[in-house]
């Protein structure tokens, strides 16, 4: 179970007391949650439930044993909408870019992909996802960066080291320390492929 | 998208300025320039709206343990959480002190 991946199966029982109507709703038309970046109990994975607005979102913790359907973001790299908008013409214009590397469809159109609910507006960006087990160089970085920013559209692309995930545009650019998001939480770091301490 | 308006009591204005963090889902950019002395003001563009009071406790907190600095603070947000603002905000702080 990893970050971004996709849970069907959770049910309105699943979530608290204190959950929006909102999110027993969507909870309940069979909607998938999201995987989240957070450490939960043995036996549980912590999640994130998405509404329609982009406010709509509520942490919550569902149990292994309730998953019925996973999808990994690299699953959708070549599931093809017959939507036509910015984000879409985007992802097709970037196929070819990635074809060589692990990646995978997050966020709003990976969502969309996953499950034919429309998410994407003309407005959203294209979240995508890089597995990077070994270092990116951050001149390698910087040239990866400059071929996204051609797509008609803005690209949020966030490289998975094997510690936590760093935004590609801030590791392109020159600030020293980058911010490393993890299960433990967030960290400013100057190596984001070593070990958190 | 939402703009929030916040004002607190500072020192003086630091010489520099500083620009921190990164454009993209669950992180913020920041921009912070002198400003008038006695005086901090921020500025919040928000993709998530009705979190105005989650920001005021947020930035409260965060400068009761110390006076800040007099700051023009320009913050883009896009959904993060209380956790990498603080970062943010510390990581700009400390680039402000190195010039």
């Amino acid at each position: 179970m990893n970050a971004h991946d996709l849970l069907w199966g959770m049910t309105p029982a699943h979530l608290p007391a204190e959950a929006p109507a909102w999110a027993l709703a969507v909870i309940g038309a069979g909607q998938p949650v999201v995987v989240r970046r957070a450490l939960a109990e043995p036996g549980y994975v912590a999640v994130g439930v998405r509404g329609r607005l982009r406010e709509q979102r509520f942490g919550a913790v569902m149990p292994l044993a309730a998953v019925q359907r996973r999808v990994v973001p690299e699953a959708l790299c070549e599931v093809i909408s017959p939507r036509d908008l910015p984000a879409l013409r985007a992802l097709a214009q970037l196929r070819p870019v990635l074809a060589k590397a692990v990646w995978g469809i997050t966020g709003s159109a990976g969502f969309e992909l996953a499950t034919g609910i429309e998410a994407l507006h003309a407005q959203s960006d294209l979240d995508l996802l890089l597995r990077t087990p070994e270092r990116l160089d951050r001149g390698d970085a910087k040239d990866l960066l400059a071929l996204l920013d051609t797509a008609p559209c803005a690209v949020d692309l966030q490289l998975q080291t094997p510690y936590g995930a760093v935004a590609l545009r801030e590791w392109a650019g020159p600030s020293q320390r980058v911010l490393l998001k993890s299960a433990s939480g967030a960290h400013l770091v100057s190596d984001p492929w070593q070990a958190v301490v | 998208m939402e703009t929030l308006s916040f004002e607190f009591p500072a020192g003086q204005p630091p010489k520099g300025r500083a620009l921190v963090g990164c454009v993209g889902s669950g992180d913020l950019e920041v921009l912070l320039e002198p400003g008038t002395a006695g005086t901090l003001s921020i500025q919040v563009q928000t993709s998530v709206n009705g979190a105005e009071q989650r920001w005021q406790h947020l930035f409260q907190r965060l400068f009761q343990e110390q006076t800040p600095p007099a700051l023009n603070i320009q913050i883009h947000d896009f959904g993060a959480t209380p956790g990498v603002v603080r970062l943010r905000l510390e990581q700009g702080f400390e680039e402000l002190g190195h010039d």
